[in-house]
C-alpha cells in the first residue's frame, strides 16, 4: 500500500467531545441516514485515522466495513436504501492500491454504471457516491461525509425505494 | 423451404447418433403460436417447423443438457446465437457438446390473438425483432437458408434517451408504476439467457435477498438487481419483455444499462465474440472515474 | 326478467360506487384487473380480465398479524381489518366458479380462514355471462363450466345484446342489488342468445381416474421439457392458491404475513433435507395433478375453470388442453 505523505494529517488539533463540538444539531433536527461501505484495507483505516486525530465530522454515517469495496454488492445499495438510508457511500483503496490487487477496478466499473442505474429509475445519483480514501486520508474522509451530509441535507430525507415499515 | 431443410438435417444427425436429442419448434395451440420442441428420435422430425412465430429463445434449453452424455443440436436463430456464445463465455455448456444449426430469420410475427388464421404476411414484426441488429447467426455449425439482409435498426436507444430526459420525480413516477404491475411470476429471468446461476439469489430466500411481499421495494428492488446482474451480459434478444405477462417495458431497462457500459466502457455487444470479456468482468487503468 | 341497458351502466356503477367500495374489471397500460370504480376508468366487459379476481378475497401480500416486544413482555395483534362492504362487479363464469374452488379451501373441511372468510362475507358478487368466446383460449365449457350462468355468485347478468337481463341468484342479491337498485331496472322478455362455438376444447371425462395411475409415467418428463418454470400460469390462474407465510422483522417488531407462492418454483418445496421436488418434471407433474386429480379427490371438483389465462401467457405455450388430451391418450402399459 503506498502512502500519500501529502495526505497525512497535520498535526491533529484536540478539540473537545464531539457532543458539545456539533452544536448546531440539535435533536429535533433532521439527521440525514448514510450507510457507508468501507473496505477493510483503506477507507476504515482512513475512518479510523479521522477519528484518532479526532477531526470533527457528522454522525451522520454508519460504517460497515467490507473486505474490499469490490465487495459491495449492489444489492446492498438497493437495500440499504430500501430500509431508511437517506444517501449511501461506497469507499475503498485508491485505483493501485488495493489489498487484493484488481478489486477497485471492478468497484469502480460497477458503481459508475450503478449510479447511472439510480437516476434513471428516478433516484438523485448525489444519494449515491462512491470515493478513494487511504488509510492515511483521514481528512479527506472527514471532508467526504462532511460534504456528503451537507448535500443530502439540502436533498431532504429520501421517500424512494423506501420499504414502508 | 427452411422447414424441409431443418427436418432433413435433424433426421441425419438423429440417425447417424451424432446428437442425443434436437431442440426445434412445433406448431403449438393455435396457428399463432410455435413452441419449443425436443426430439430424440429421427421418426419425430417431421413436428419439427420454422415460421413467423418462432420467437422462442431456444439457447437457455441448453442447461438442461449440459449434463447429457451425447451431443444436443439446437436451432439457432440470430438471437439464439448470442445466447449460446454468453453460455459458452460464462462455461454453462461447453462447445462441442452441443450443435448449432443456424437459421438467418426475418424477425417474427406479432399475431391478433383470434383463432381464425389471418394473412401473416400482413402482420407486424415483434417489438424485440424490430430492434434487432444480428438476424444472422453469429455463431453455427450448419446454416440452413441463405442469410438475410442486415437490417436498419430502428434507433434502439432512442426509448432511454427519451426517458433519461424527464425529471426525477417523473421518472420515478413511470418506473414505480411500472413496478407495481410486476407480479413477480420471473418469467423475465427464467427466460433469459444471461441467467443463468446455477441457484438464483432470489430464490434463496432463506438468505433474505428479496422478501417475498410483493409491493414497490421489493419489485423496484427485484427489477434493478436483475439489470445488474445481466448488465454486460444482455444480448437484446428481447425475449424478458416478451414473455412479460403484465407487459413491463422490460428492455428499457436493460438498453439503458447497454447504453451507459458502451458510452463509459467502449462499445460492446454482448455475445458477439466469444473472446471479448464482458465489461463488468474486466477493467482498464484509465477507465473513467466520474464521482470517485 | 328484468334488465338494463348497457348503455346505462355507468349511471348504476355510479349509483353503486356512492354507496359501496365497488371494484369493476379495469383494463389500461397493457394488462386488465379489478380494481376500484372511478369515474372515466376504461372499463373492460368484454371477456375476462387478464389477472384474475382471486386478489379480492386472497391478496398477494396480506398482513396476519403484527408482534412487538418490549423486554421480557410481548405483544401480538391481529392484523385482520374489519371487512368493508364491497360490491364485485362483472366477474365471468369461469372465474365465479374459480371463487367456488376457493371456498372449498378457505371455508370448509374443518378450517376456517378468516382473512379470506370476513372479506368474502362482506362482498356481494355480481357476475356477466358470455355467449361465446371472449378469446380463442376460452375453453370453460369443456370444464363444466356454463359460460352464460355462474354459480356461487348473488346476481347474475345475461348478456342480451344490448341489454343485460338482471337476476338475483341469492337473497343477499336481491336485497342489494335488485331491491335497492330497483329504478334503473326495465322489464325485457328478451331470450339469452345462442352460446357460440368454443375454437378450442378438450375432454375432460375420467381424467381424474386415469391420473391416478400416471404418477410415474414418463408423460411428466415430456411435458415438463419446455417449461421455463416461471409462476406465470400459477399467478394469472384463477384457483391457483398456494401460499407461504413469511415475516418482516425490524429491531423490537415486526409483522407476519402471507403471500401468493408458486408450485413452479425450485424453492416451494426446498427443506432442510433437500427438496421432493427436485427438477420441473416433478413440479409440472404436481401442478397438473393438484388441479386434475387432487382437488377433485378432496371436493369433487376439478381445480382449472378454462378461462384459458395460463395458455394464453405461457412463455412457451404450455398448454394445459394439450397436456390433458396427451394424458387421456397416454398408453398406461
Amino acid at each position: 500500500m503506498s502512502i500519500n505523505t501529502e495526505a497525512l494529517p497535520k498535526q491533529p488539533e484536540v478539540t473537545a467531545p464531539a457532543a458539545t463540538a456539533i452544536p448546531d444539531v440539535t435533536p429535533k433536527e433532521w439527521i440525514p441516514r448514510i450507510v457507508g461501505f468501507a473496505c477493510n484495507w483503506c477507507t476504515y483505516a482512513g475512518a479510523d485515522l479521522a477519528g484518532l486525530s479526532r477531526l470533527h465530522y457528522p454522525p451522520t454515517v454508519r460504517l460497515i466495513r467490507v473486505p474490499c469495496s469490490g465487495r459491495t454488492n449492489p444489492q446492498f445499495i438497493i437495500r440499504a436504501f430500501q430500509r431508511g438510508a437517506d444517501g449511501v457511500l461506497v469507499a475503498g483503496c485508491h485505483p493501485g492500491d488495493c489489498h487484493y490487487s484488481t478489486g477497485n477496478y471492478f468497484t469502480r466499473r460497477r458503481f459508475l454504471l450503478m449510479q447511472r442505474l439510480l437516476e434513471y429509475m428516478g433516484m438523485d445519483p448525489r444519494r449515491f457516491q462512491a470515493r478513494w480514501i487511504s488509510g492515511s486520508e483521514g481528512p479527506k474522509f472527514q471532508q467526504v461525509v462532511t460534504q456528503m451530509s451537507e448535500d443530502i441535507k439540502a436533498l431532504g430525507p429520501n421517500r424512494k425505494m423506501r420499504d414502508a415499515e | 423451404m427452411i422447414t424441409e431443410q431443418m427436418r432433413a438435417i435433424a433426421k441425419d444427425l438423429l440417425e447417424k447418433g451424432e446428437v442425443g436429442t434436437v431442440i426445434g419448434w412445433e406448431k403449438g395451440t393455435f396457428w399463432y403460436n410455435s413452441t419449443p420442441l425436443f426430439i430424440s428420435k429421427p421418426e419425430q422430425v417431421d413436428k419439427l417447423v420454422f415460421d413467423e412465430f418462432c420467437a422462442n429463445n431456444l439457447a437457455k434449453y441448453l442447461l438442461d443438457f449440459k449434463l447429457a452424455e451425447t451431443k444436443t443440436a439446437v436451432f439457432v436463430k440470430g438471437c439464439d446465437a448470442r445466447a449460446v456464445n454468453r453460455l459458452l463465455q460464462d462455461n454453462q455448456v461447453s462447445r462441442d457438446k452441443v450443435y448449432l444449426i443456424g437459421i438467418p430469420c426475418p424477425g417474427m410475427k406479432e399475431a391478433p390473438k383470434t383463432a381464425q388464421p389471418q394473412d401473416i404476411a400482413g402482420l407486424p414484426l415483434l417489438t424485440k425483432c424490430k430492434m434487432c441488429a444480428t438476424p444472422n447467426p453469429v455463431l453455427f455449425d450448419v446454416m440452413v437458408g441463405d442469410p438475410v439482409p442486415d437490417k436498419k435498426v430502428a434507433d434502439r436507444f432512442a426509448a432511454v434517451e427519451a426517458l433519461e430526459g424527464k425529471s426525477a420525480d417523473e421518472k420515478y413516477a413511470y418506473w414505480g408504476k411500472m413496478f407495481e404491475k410486476c407480479i413477480r411470476c420471473y418469467a423475465c429471468r427464467n427466460v433469459c439467457p444471461a441467467c443463468n446461476c446455477r441457484e438464483c439469489c432470489f430464490d434463496a430466500n432463506g438468505l433474505n435477498w428479496l422478501g417475498k411481499q410483493n409491493n414497490l421495494p421489493e419489485t423496484q428492488m427485484f427489477s434493478m438487481t436483475r439489470a445488474m446482474h445481466v448488465a454486460g451480459r444482455c444480448i437484446e434478444c428481447g425475449e424478458c419483455e416478451r414473455v412479460c405477462p403484465m407487459g413491463l417495458p422490460i428492455m428499457e431497462i436493460n438498453r439503458k444499462v447497454i447504453k451507459d457500459l458502451n458510452e463509459l466502457f467502449g462499445p460492446y455487444d454482448a455475445g458477439m465474440n466469444l473472446d471479448d470479456r464482458p465489461p463488468l468482468g474486466t477493467y482498464k487503468l484509465d477507465d473513467p472515474e466520474k464521482f470517485m | 326478467m328484468k334488465a338494463i341497458a348497457k348503455a346505462k351502466l355507468n349511471t348504476l356503477l355510479d349509483a353503486i360506487a356512492k354507496e359501496s367500495n365497488l371494484l369493476v374489471p379495469v383494463s389500461g397500460d397493457g394488462t386488465s384487473k379489478f380494481a376500484p370504480y372511478t369515474q372515466g376508468a376504461q372499463l373492460s366487459f368484454d371477456g375476462r380480465t387478464l389477472l384474475p379476481p382471486k386478489d379480492v378475497f386472497f391478496p398477494q401480500t396480506e398482513k396476519m398479524y403484527k408482534f412487538k416486544t418490549n423486554g421480557m413482555n410481548a405483544s401480538v395483534e391481529t392484523a385482520l381489518e374489519a371487512p368493508r362492504l364491497q360490491v364485485l362487479f362483472g366477474i365471468r363464469p369461469c372465474d365465479a366458479k374459480s371463487i367456488h374452488c376457493l371456498d372449498h379451501v378457505f371455508l370448509t373441511k374443518g378450517y376456517v380462514d378468516e382473512f379470506y372468510k370476513a372479506k368474502k362475507d362482506a362482498t356481494l358478487i355480481v357476475s356477466i355471462g358470455c355467449n361465446g368466446p371472449a378469446q380463442p383460449t376460452c375453453f370453460c365449457k369443456s370444464m363444466g363450466v356454463n359460460p352464460q350462468e355462474a354459480e356461487g355468485v348473488d346476481v347474475h347478468l345475461y348478456d342480451l345484446g344490448t341489454d343485460y337481463g338482471v337476476v338475483a341468484k341469492t337473497e343477499k342479491g336481491e336485497k342489494l342489488f335488485l331491491d335497492k337498485y330497483a329504478s334503473f331496472f326495465t322489464e325485457t322478455t328478451a331470450q339469452v342468445p345462442a352460446l357460440a362455438d368454443f375454437p378450442l376444447e378438450v375432454n375432460v371425462d375420467g381424467i381424474t381416474e386415469k391420473l391416478e395411475k400416471m404418477f410415474d409415467h414418463p408423460l411428466w418428463e415430456e411435458v415438463a421439457k419446455k417449461c421455463l418454470g416461471c409462476g406465470a400460469c400459477t399467478y394469472l390462474c384463477p384457483t391457483c392458491h398456494c401460499f407461504d407465510i413469511s415475516a418482516r422483522v425490524a429491531g423490537d417488531q415486526g409483522f407476519r404475513f402471507r403471500c401468493w407462492d408458486s408450485c413452479m418454483f425450485s424453492e416451494y418445496t426446498r427443506m432442510s433435507a433437500g427438496n421432493p421436488r427436485p427438477s420441473k418434471k416433478e413440479r409440472v407433474r404436481n401442478r397438473m395433478l393438484h388441479k386434475l386429480q387432487y382437488f377433485k379427490e378432496r371436493y369433487g371438483d376439478l381445480l382449472c375453470t378454462g378461462c384459458g389465462r395460463c395458455l394464453s401467457k405461457c412463455p412457451v405455450n404450455m398448454d394445459i388442453t394439450k397436456i390433458i388430451k396427451q394424458v387421456r391418450e397416454a398408453d398406461l402399459a
